[in-house]
Formats: C-alpha cells, structure tokens, sequence
C-alpha cells in the first residue's frame, strides 16, 4: 500500500533505485563510451583489461552514489506553509521550499527504463522571480497522481483531499483523442522545416563520426568524400530529391508517432490533463489560466483534411536576476479537428465574442521584403552576370526566384491581420502555414510601439506586445488605430484586477 | 458584492499615452554619451590603425581611411544627439512611460501591476556625473523589458522605492484575493 500522507518526509519508491541506477549507469556509459570505443582499437589487450576493470569501477561508484542520494532525497508536504518541501544532496544538503501557489505545471512522465520497472517521474515547474524546478525521479504512480492532485490543490484542507485521491482513481473520459490515422497525416503534413534541419544535422553527425572513426584506424585517405563524389555521379538529382523527400516524411511520421501516440486530452476539474507518446508516456497537467498564448496554425493540405496544429504557450522567462535563462514550455496538439480547437479555445480562452474589430497593414508592409529579399539579390546577381560567363544558364531560375519571393511576400502580407474585440487580440501571419495567436488582453506584460521618423505623415506604425511566452508583432498598421487600441489595452490591464498566471 | 456595471467605453475618452508630458534625461546624460562614444571611438581608431600599419598598401589610402572614420564619428554623434534629444519618461499612476531610438521613435509602456522587479544600474561614467540607470523588469523576457539611463540617483531611487512598494501592493492584493 503506497504511503498518502504527505505530511511526513519520504522517500522515492523502492523499486524506483533499479531505474535510478539503471539511469546514471546509462550516463556513465554514455559518456566514456567514444573513448573506450577509440581505445579497444588501439589498445593492446593487457591495457584493454585495465580500461575494462577502471570503466566497470566507474559504473559501481556511480551506482554507489545513486543509492546514497536516494537515501538522502525526501519529499514531504508542509501543510501549515503550504509548501512543497525537498531535501537532497549526499553530503552538501540541499532544502528546497516551494510555495504551492507559484507552481505552474506538474508533469508525470516515464522514460522507457522507467516503464521496464513500472515507476514514474514527477517533475514540478515553477514560474515567475525564481525558475526553480524540481523533479522527483522514481515515484508510483498512485503517490505521483495524489501527489499531483495535492499539489495543484494545495488550499483544500486534508479532509477533501482524502475524497479526491478517491475521485481521481475514477476512470477519466478523455474529451479528445487523437486517432493514429490522424496522426499519421499530421506526420505527412507538417514539420518539413524542422525534419529538414534534423536531417542535415544527421548526416553531417554521420560523416563526422565515421571521419573520426576511419582516422582512429589511420585509414582515412579521403574515401568517405570519394563515396559521395561517385554517389552524387551515379545517382541523378532527380532520384536524390525524391529519395530527400520519402526520408524526410519518414522522419517525420516517426518523429510524430513517437511524441504524440495515444495523444489524449481530458479535463480534471479546472485543468487540462495531456498524456501522449510512444516509448515514453507524457503526461503533462496544465491550467488554462496559466496558457500565456494559445495559437493554432493550419497549411493548405491540412485544410483539405479538417485538421490544425494547437500549440498552447506558457510562461518563458526563468530567471532574470541571474541573466536571461529562457525556457519554453510549449504543449503542441497536432491534428485536432475544427470542433476540437473551438472545444479547447473556450475552455482557455473563454466565451468570445463574435464582433471584431479588423487592422490591415499598409501597403508599405511590402517595401522592406521585396528590396531585399527579392529585388537585392536579382540585382546583385545581374551585375555578377556580366563579370562570369557561366552564370548565364541559371538566369531563368534568378527569374524565378525573382517571382517566387514576390509571391510569398505578398501572400505574407495578405496573411498579416490583427483582429480585436474586448475579449481577445488575435494575430493571424504566415505563408505556408497559416498561424491565428489568440492573446487575452490581461496577459500582456508591456507594451511597446514604434514608427520610423519617414512614415510619420503617411500615419504608419508598428506595435509590439510582450507576454510572458513570446511577442505578438503587428506591422505597418494605422498609427492613429494603433495607439487608440494601446489605450484601450492599457485601460484593460491596468484596471482589471485579473491575474496573468 | 457590489453592482455590476458594464457600461460602454468611449475609447476617444481613455487617457492617451502618446500625449502625455515626458520627463527629458538629465542634461549630463549628453556629457556621459559623449565620453563614452569618444572612448569607443579612441579604441576602435587605435586597434584600427595597428591593424592597418602592418598591410603597406593601406598607408597609401590613409587620407580617405581617415576621412571615413571622420565621417564615422559625426554620424555617430549626430544620431545619438538625436536619440538622446527623442529619450523621455513619465511616471503615471498606473504605468511607466518611455521613449526612445535612435532612427526609430519607439515609446513602451510597462503597467505597474506586471512589474517584476526593479534595478538601479551605476555605470563607471554615469557615476561621476550623478547618474543611474533604473531596470524595469517584467515576465515579457529581454524585449519587454525598459531601462532608463541618465536619471539623477536621488530621483532615481525614488521612482525605485515607489514602484517596489506598488509591487508588494499589488501582490498583497493578489494573495488577499
């Protein structure tokens, strides 16, 4: 029977110390494997002993020290503080208080060792002055719920607690699920940016290693650059892209089904409860009102299949005093359907109002984009047309370019609204996919607009909006309207006496 | 609780930002920006010139290399002439006001009740004028910060004990609530 009662000290699970050594081993070994690789290579086997014997001494130090820090690590709730306690470190004693009202978001998670021997990690982000967080590594899963219930409602005396920990042991209804069809054409879909740059990363990572590899055996004589030269020979550029293209939908669907399998959503009285992934469950427990910036976005094939991306932005900011420690805390819900998005919307957002008021950009948004990102470099490639005769074969693609950039200007400036009511400010931007950022007036930190001294008499402007997660731009707007809505902005945060976390 | 009201909002009759009075830096501020864009300048000439002692082929240039870094300066000191004249704040009861750029007229408004907290920065020249720099932080990260150079110290820690005891108002507030 898992101990309930948070008010004594206590340690992580029993079972937990496997996956707490199986982790720091893990780490040891990852670190010393390249080296000892190199080494068994080079080495002779008297010397390979050696290495073997110092690598495994290293692996029962590490061990030791785990389990000494897991002796050392309690947790405990104090009720009259209302704070979240920890202690830890073996010999340097840490003591780490969190008041319970400054936790933003609790995540249980499991990685896969973790789920070899059934244990789960509870991880406590905190937000505001100090970007403490703390992560309980080996936990059960009835203690890490209960605990997290407790946590997240730290007010409720032990007495409702107690009926909670039952209710929560009630079968939760997710509202939405995401089925692995739809996941799979959210893998089709999206993310070729960054797959993209994954792959790049990839193979250069590959033909590093193997350089590396082929200069510890002292047989690198420039054959792995020889390879390619006669594969770029062989294969046509034609098979080459679309063999880019099937990796990196590839990826993509991996890359997809690994984060977001069994992507559920249910709703746990005020809170969002998000589980998901494939090897290692996710489970993430979030309050809409601590959702900085809510945006869904949406390319063409995915509005052909009724489906868009919600991304819900919470706070960034870690630590000012000591620097700038940014860190980002996205929650991403690929593949939601029209009705789903509305669904969460409200639930964050609230009921919103239908009227708006609509702010376009000024021509002028084009100027800057088309100078120098399309008229510049055509430019710049014309004046080099006349110095090197071998650049004549690609002018028709410097036309195209020429064309293409244009387009993708314009269609960004078209793309480029603010809509606002009393409610919400909505940002809609985007060439390919088409982002909507919903921002709640109350949350806005500062404000900040400016204007160059040339489009003073033309009333052109720009403002900034700073929130916690993020900056919402709007450019090349009515300076007049702007600033009238500044007002009003202004007049909303500063009157209102609603919090933004 | 008291009576719900939800009356329309004339938004021609909130308190406008873009006209409110702004408080200029003081007027030493312009001796601090001049000592230090001179400093700047000095170094960047010397490391410059050692730079271009070891090509011979530039001490054929050094007229127009020095015209260049003439023309340099004056630019330089023109533009900050003019973002020093466009700097300005205000105080009001609810927000702090501040202005300023140098090609660009950027004016940003931080509300008291989304202050994080506040600094006061010395630098080395500042100091021997008097002067600080008040850091307004907020949960806005870097860009939605606001830091006022060239206040007289006084003023300075004033405006700084003022908006610290509007924060711990506020939070009072908030955990009263």
């Amino acid at each position: 029977m898992p101990n309930l009662d948070f008010s004594k000290p206590q340690r992580q699970s029993a079972v937990g110390i496997i996956a707490l050594i199986a982790h720091s081993a893990q780490k040891v070994i990852r670190a010393t494997a390249i080296p000892i690789f190199i080494f068994i290579i080079k080495a002779k086997a008297t010397e390979l002993a050696y290495v073997l014997l110092g690598a495994f001494i290293l692996l029962v130090i590490s061990a030791v020290f785990t389990y000494l820090s897991y002796l050392k690590f309690t947790f405990f709730l104090d009720e009259e503080k209302q704070e979240f306690i920890v202690n830890e470190g073996i010999l340097n004693r840490t003591l780490l208080a969190i008041p319970l009202g400054k936790i933003q978001q609790i995540n249980i998670n499991q990685s896969f060792l973790q789920k070899l021997v059934g244990v789960h990690s509870l991880q406590i982000d905190t937000a505001g002055n100090d970007g403490k967080e703390v992560s309980i590594k080996a936990i059960d899963h009835q203690i890490a719920l209960a605990l997290k219930e407790r946590l997240l409602n730290g007010r409720i005396i032990a007495e409702a607690a107690k009926n909670e920990s039952i209710e929560a042991e009630r079968p939760i209804i997710p509202f939405i699920k995401i089925s692995t069809s739809t996941l799979a054409k959210v893998g089709l879909t999206s993310h070729y940016g960054s797959s993209l740059a994954l792959l790049v990363g990839f193979t250069y990572a590959v033909f590093h290693n193997i350089k590396d590899l082929l200069k510890a055996f002292d047989t690198d004589n420039g054959q792995v650059e020889a390879l390619i030269e006669k594969g770029f020979n062989l294969a046509s550029i034609g098979i080459l892209v679309i063999a880019l293209l099937v990796v990196l939908l590839l990826i993509n669907l991996v890359r997809t089904f690994i984060k977001y399998y069994n992507l559920q959503i249910s709703k746990h009285k005020n809170s969002l409860l998000i589980s998901s992934g494939l090897l290692a469950t996710k489970n993430t427990l979030l309050s809409p009102k601590k959702v900085q910036l809510t945006t869904y976005s949406q390319n063409y094939f995915q509005r052909k299949l009724n489906m868009l991306n919600l991304e819900l932005k919470q706070t960034e900011v870690g630590n000012q005093q000591d620097g700038e420690e940014v860190r980002s805390s996205n929650l991403s819900l690929p593949g939601c359907s029209k009705a789903e998005k509305d669904a969460i919307l409200e639930l964050i957002l609230g009921k919103l109002q239908s009227e708006n008021l609509l702010l376009k950009p000024n021509f002028r948004f084009l100027n800057l984009p088309i100078f120098f990102k399309a008229v510049l470099p055509v430019a710049i490639f014309f004046v080099l047309l006349n110095f090197f005769n071998e650049l004549k074969p690609y002018y028709p693609l410097a036309i195209a370019y020429f064309f293409l950039t244009g387009l993708m200007i314009f269609i960004s400036f078209k793309n480029h609204r603010l809509t606002v009511n009393q409610d919400v400010i909505i940002k809609k931007s985007g060439i390919w996919d088409i982002t909507n950022e919903h921002l709640l007036p109350h949350k806005i930190q500062s404000i900040s607009t400016f204007q160059y001294p040339w489009h003073k008499s033309v009333d052109v402007g720009h403002v900034d909006l700073h929130t916690a997660a993020g900056v919402v731009h709007f450019k090349f707007g009515n300076y007049t309207q702007i600033k009238q809505l500044v007002n009003y902005w202004l007049y909303q945060v500063e009157s209102g006496d609603k919090d933004w976390m | 609780m008291q009576t719900f009201t939800n009356e329309t909002i004339d938004l021609t009759l909130l308190p406008k930002y873009e006209e409110v009075v702004l408080e200029k830096p003081h007027p030493n501020y312009w001796k601090v920006i001049i000592i230090n864009l001179s400093v700047f300048l000095v170094i960047f000439g010397a490391f410059a010139t050692s730079v271009l002692f070891l090509d011979e082929s530039f001490t054929v240039n050094k007229w127009y290399l020095a015209g260049g870094f003439a023309v340099l300066a004056v630019v330089l000191f023109t533009l900050y002439r003019a973002s020093f004249k466009k700097r300005g704040f205000a105080l009001r009861e609810k927000d702090i006001i501040y202005k300023h750029g140098i090609i660009a007229e950027t004016t940003t408004i931080i509300p008291l009740n989304r202050i994080q907290h506040v600094a006061l920065a010395e630098g080395a020249v500042s100091r021997i004028y008097g002067l600080a720099t008040l850091q307004i932080f907020t949960a806005g990260g870097a860009s939605g910060n606001v830091n006022i150079a060239g206040i007289a110290v006084e003023q300075a820690k004033t405006i700084k004990e003022a908006l610290v005891k509007r924060i711990d108002l506020v939070e009072e507030q908030t955990q009263h609530a």
